[in-house]
C-alpha cells in the first residue's frame, strides 16, 4: 500500500508539471509525423522524378567496339541515367553530388580486350554512400556482360580459325552482345518477403510509418530516463528522501514506488504514441493487441528501472542528464532505433542485438512490419522483463549504498 | 568590462562542472569511438559485407541426359556452403519450404534459397517459368540482396555458357563449317576458366579486376576511406555536442535565477542587454574551446583531415553561431533548470537525429530532406563540403544561412529573455 501512495505522491508531481508532459507527450508525436512525412515525400517524389542513378561517362575509347557497347547497355538501363561528361570535369560532379559515380574507359581500352588482355574501366565514386555502393553493383553486372561477350567472341573466332580477323571477331562479339542484351536471369529469381499471407499489402513498404513510428517510440521511452532519474535526485535535494528513510518503509518499496510511477508515465506516453500510431498513421499496432500491449508494458518497466538505477547513482541533475542520455544514446544506437542493425557489424552488432532497445524494436517489428502474432511477442517480452528485473535489482543494490 | 568579467566568470564556472566537460569532450570522442566499433568492417577499409545467415532448399536435381556434372540447384547450393564465404555466410540446408519459412519468421535465418525440383531440366528446355524464390526477413535488405546478385550472377555464368555455345554454332555456319563435338568439353572448359578468373578478380582481387573503384577526393589522403568515415561520423558528434554544449552553458542564467544570483546581479547598475551580451559570450567561447579541442583531438585520434583552413574556419564559424543562437532561444523558453535538462535532452537529441546526425555516413534522403529545415542540418552540410575537400568560396553559402538562423534565433531569445526580467 506505502508503494501506492508514493507511485501517486510522484504521479500527481510529475503531471503538475504541464510543459515536462506536453514534451513528453507531444515531441514523438510531432517528430513521428515529421519523419513519416519526409519519408513518404521523398517516396512521392521519387515516382515521379526520373529515379535513374545518373552515371558519369567519360570515354577515352572512342571508336572503341567494346566501350562503345558498354555505352550503349548502360543507356539501356531503367536503372542507369548515362551524362556524358569531359574527363576535367569527373571528380568535380561526383563531389557535388550531379552524378554518384563517374565510369572512364582509358585509352585503347577496346583494343586490349580483343587482344585479350585485361584492360581496367575506372570508377569514381564514394563508396561510403549508398548511391555509390549502388552503381558499382550494377556496373559490375555490365562489365561483366561485355567482357564475356568479347570473350566469347575471341573463342569462337579462335575455334572457326580466325583468331586475327577483325571482321570475324566484331561480328562474333555483335552476337554474343546482342544475346546478353536478351538474356535476363534476373527473372529466373523471385524474391518474396516473409510475411504472415494475411498481411502482404500492408507491410512496411506501403506504409512509412510502421518504420519511423517504433522507432521514436522506443527512444522516446528510453527518453524517460531523465525523468526517471530526477526523482530521486529532486527527492534527496529536497531531503524527503532521507525523511522517508526515517520511515519503516524499505529500500525496495521506496524504489519500487517510484519505478511504479514512472512505470505509469513512460507507459502513458506509449500508449498515447501507440493509439496515435495506430488512428491517424495506420500503423496497425492493434492487429495483436495483446501483443502490442505485453511488448509496451515490459519496455516501461525496463526504462522506469533503468531510470531509478540511474538515480541512485548520481548526485545532481546534471549528471542524471549526462548518464540518461549517454545510456540514451547507447540504447538507441546500438538497439538498431537509428539505423537497423543489420549494417553494423562484428561486436557491434553481436551485442546490439543482445540490448534490451533491441528486444523492443524486434517485438514491435514482428507485429507492424513480420505480421506476426501474439507468440511473437512472448520471447521480446520476456527478455525485457529480464532486463527490468536486473536494473531493478541493481536500482535496489545502489540506493542501499547511496550516501545520503 | 562588465561583459568580459560576466563572461570570465561563467567560464570559470563551466571549466568547474564535470557534467559540461563530459558532454563537451568525452561524449562526442567515446560515440565516435562507438560507432566506429559498429561499422568496423566499413572503417577498416574492407568494405566486406554483413553476415549473413542462409537457409538452402535445393529439391533441384541433375537429369539423366544432361550434360552436367551437378544440377545447377547443386552448384548454387555449393557457392553459399564453399570455404571463400563461411566467414559472412552462415549456411545451412532445410528439407523443404515449409521449414525454411519457419525458420525465417523464428528468426533463425535472414534469408532463404529454394531451388524448385527440376529447375535444371526446365532451364535445359528453355522454360522460363521455373523460378528461384528467395524468401527473405522483410526487415532485412543489404543480406537478401548479396544473396541474390550471387545467385542471379551464377545463373549469368551458366546463361554465358549458352551464349557461348550459340554463338560457336551461328559463327561456324556462317562459315561453312561444322561444330567438331570432341571440341565441346574444351571450348565450355576455357570459357568457364576465364568466367571464374574474372570473377574472382572483381569480388576478391580489386586491384585487378576489369572496374576499378577510386574515391573522387583529390588529396590522395581524402581517399582513404577509413579517414573519410570518420570525418563524417565526427562531424555529427561535433555538431550535436557544440548545440548541446551551448544550451547547458547558457543555462547558467536559469541557474543563476534559481540560487538568486541572478537577482543580485540585477539590482546592481548593469543593463539587463549587458547580461546577457556577458553570458552569451562565455557560451561562445565555450563552444569556440570545444570545437576547436574536438578538431585537433578527431585529428589526431581518427586521422580526420577536416578540409582546407578557409573551409574548415567557416564550418566552424558556422556551427558556431547557429549553436549560440539556438541556445539563447531554447533557453528562452524553459523556466527552470529541472525543465531544461528535459526540453533540451528531447529536442537536441531529435534535431539532431532528423538532421541525420547520428547517421552522417549513411545517405537517407528523409534526413537530407529535413535538415534544410534545420541549424544542424545545415551545419552537416558545410562539413560536409569541407570534408569533401571543398574550397572555401563553396562555404560561404551555408554559412550565411547559419549566420542568418543565428541572429534570427538570438534575436527572438533576447526579446524573449527582456520581457521575462523586466
Amino acid at each position: 500500500m506505502r508503494i501506492i501512495d508514493l507511485t501517486l505522491k510522484d504521479l500527481s508531481q510529475i503531471f503538475r508539471d504541464k510543459r515536462s508532459l506536453l514534451f513528453l507527450v507531444a515531441m514523438p508525436i510531432i517528430f513521428t509525423l515529421f519523419m513519416g512525412f519526409a519519408y513518404k515525400s521523398g517516396k512521392d517524389e521519387d515516382a515521379v522524378q526520373d529515379n535513374r542513378i545518373p552515371l558519369g561517362w567519360v570515354n577515352n575509347d572512342p571508336g572503341g567496339v567494346v566501350s562503345q557497347e558498354l555505352f550503349e547497355m548502360l543507356s539501356n538501363s531503367d536503372s542507369i541515367r548515362v551524362v556524358e561528361l569531359a574527363a576535367a570535369a569527373a571528380n568535380d560532379s561526383v563531389r557535388k553530388g550531379e552524378v554518384a559515380g563517374v565510369l572512364i574507359a582509358p585509352a585503347g581500352y577496346s583494343e586490349q580486350a580483343e587482344a585479350g588482355d585485361d584492360p581496367q574501366l575506372t570508377l569514381v565514386t564514394d563508396t561510403n554512400s549508398a548511391q555509390g555502393q549502388s552503381i558499382y553493383q550494377l556496373l559490375r553486372t555490365s562489365v561483366t556482360k561485355v567482357m564475356s561477350a568479347m570473350e566469347i567472341a575471341r573463342l569462337s573466332a579462335g575455334m572457326t580459325g580466325k583468331p586475327a580477323d577483325a571482321s570475324e571477331l566484331d561480328a562474333a562479339f555483335a552476337s554474343a552482345s546482342r544475346a546478353w542484351a536478351e538474356a535476363d536471369s534476373a527473372s529466373l529469381v523471385k524474391v518474396e518477403l516473409a510475411v504472415e499471407e494475411s498481411f502482404l499489402g500492408d507491410w512496411y513498404g506501403d506504409n512509412p510509418y510502421n518504420q519511423a513510428s517504433p522507432g521514436i517510440l522506443v527512444q522516446f521511452a528510453i527518453m524517460g530516463l531523465v525523468s526517471s532519474g530526477q526523482i530521486l535526485v529532486q527527492e534527496r535535494k529536497t531531503r524527503t528522501l532521507q525523511r522517508m528513510m526515517s520511515t519503516s518503509m524499505r529500500s525496495w518499496e521506496i524504489i519500487a514506488g517510484h519505478t511504479l510511477a514512472m512505470f505509469g508515465v513512460v507507459f502513458l506516453q506509449i500508449a498515447l504514441l501507440v493509439v496515435f500510431g495506430q488512428l491517424a498513421l495506420g500503423v496497425d499496432y492493434l492487429r495483436s493487441p495483446l501483443g502490442a500491449l505485453l511488448v509496451s508494458v515490459a519496455l516501461s518497466l525496463w526504462v522506469a528501472a533503468m531510470g531509478m538505477l540511474i538515480g541512485a547513482m548520481v548526485k545532481d541533475d546534471s549528471q542524471v542528464i549526462l548518464f540518461a542520455l549517454m545510456a540514451m544514446f547507447i540504447f538507441s544506437a546500438l538497439g538498431g532505433t537509428w539505423f537497423p542493425l543489420e549494417v553494423s557489424s562484428g561486436a557491434f552488432a553481436l551485442i546490439g542485438k543482445a540490448m534490451p532497445s533491441a528486444w523492443a524494436m524486434n517485438g514491435y517489428q514482428n507485429i507492424l512490419i513480420r505480421g506476426l502474432g501474439l507468440e511473437s511477442a512472448w520471447l521480446p517480452t520476456g527478455m525485457l522483463l529480464v532486463y527490468a528485473l536486473g536494473f531493478f535489482v541493481l536500482a535496489v543494490w545502489r540506493f542501499r549504498k547511496m550516501d545520503m | 568590462m562588465k561583459i568580459v568579467d560576466i563572461a570570465l566568470k561563467d567560464l570559470v564556472r563551466s571549466t568547474r562542472s564535470l557534467f559540461l566537460i563530459g558532454m563537451a569532450f568525452a561524449a562526442p570522442l567515446l560515440l565516435t569511438g562507438l560507432i566506429y566499433l559498429a561499422f568496423g568492417s566499413i572503417a577498416s577499409g574492407n568494405l566486406s559485407l554483413p553476415d549473413i545467415t542462409l537457409g538452402v532448399v535445393n529439391a533441384d536435381a541433375l537429369p539423366a541426359d544432361a550434360p552436367l556434372d551437378a544440377s545447377f540447384g547443386e552448384s548454387i547450393r555449393s557457392m553459399f556452403f564453399d570455404e571463400s564465404v563461411r566467414s559472412w555466410i552462415t549456411a545451412s540446408d532445410y528439407p523443404d519450404e515449409a521449414a525454411a519459412r519457419a525458420a525465417v519468421d523464428a528468426q533463425e535465418i535472414g534469408v532463404a534459397v529454394i531451388i524448385p525440383a527440376a529447375f535444371t531440366e526446365d532451364y535445359l528446355a528453355g522454360k522460363k517459368d521455373t523460378v528461384i524464390t528467395i524468401l527473405q526477413d522483410p526487415t532485412l535488405s543489404i543480406g537478401p540482396t548479396v544473396v541474390r546478385d550471387m545467385v542471379t550472377s551464377l545463373l549469368d555464368g551458366i546463361a554465358g555458357g549458352g551464349i557461348a555455345f550459340n554463338v560457336l554454332n551461328e559463327r561456324l555456319a556462317a562459315n561453312g563449317q561444322m561444330l567438331d563435338p570432341a571440341s565441346i568439353p574444351s571450348f565450355f572448359e576455357r570459357y568457364a576458366a576465364w568466367y571464374t578468373d574474372f570473377q574472382r578478380a572483381m569480388f576478391h582481387s580489386p586491384e585487378k579486376a576489369a572496374l576499378v573503384v577510386t574515391s573522387p577526393a583529390a588529396e590522395s589522403e581524402m581517399s582513404d576511406p577509413v579517414r573519410s568515415m570518420m570525418g563524417m561520423m565526427m562531424s555529427g558528434q561535433l555538431i550535436f555536442f557544440s548545440f548541446f554544449t551551448g544550451a547547458y552553458a547558457m543555462m547558467s542564467i536559469l541557474q543563476e535565477s534559481e540560487e538568486g544570483t541572478l537577482a543580485r546581479l540585477f539590482t546592481t547598475p548593469t543593463d539587463r542587454t549587458t547580461i546577457l551580451a556577458g553570458k552569451f559570450l562565455a557560451v561562445l567561447f565555450t563552444v569556440i574551446i570545444q570545437g576547436v579541442v574536438l578538431l585537433v583531438a578527431g585529428h589526431y585520434l581518427f586521422g580526420i583531415n577536416w578540409g582546407e583552413p578557409g573551409s574548415l574556419t567557416l564550418s566552424l564559424l558556422g556551427q558556431m553561431f547557429a549553436s549560440v543562437g539556438l541556445a539563447v532561444l531554447l533557453v528562452s523558453f524553459v523556466q527552470n533548470s529541472k525543465q531544461g535538462g528535459l526540453v533540451f535532452g528531447g529536442a537536441l537529441t531529435m534535431l539532431g537525429m532528423i538532421s541525420g546526425l547520428f547517421t552522417a555516413n549513411i545517405e537517407i534522403k528523409a534526413f537530407d530532406l529535413m535538415g534544410n529545415f534545420t541549424p544542424q542540418g545545415w551545419v552537416l552540410k558545410a562539413w560536409k563540403l569541407s570534408l569533401a575537400g571543398s574550397p572555401a568560396n563553396e562555404l560561404v553559402a551555408p554559412f550565411l544561412v547559419l549566420a542568418t538562423m543565428g541572429v534570427v534565433m538570438f534575436a527572438i531569445g533576447a526579446v524573449m529573455f527582456r520581457r521575462r526580467f523586466a
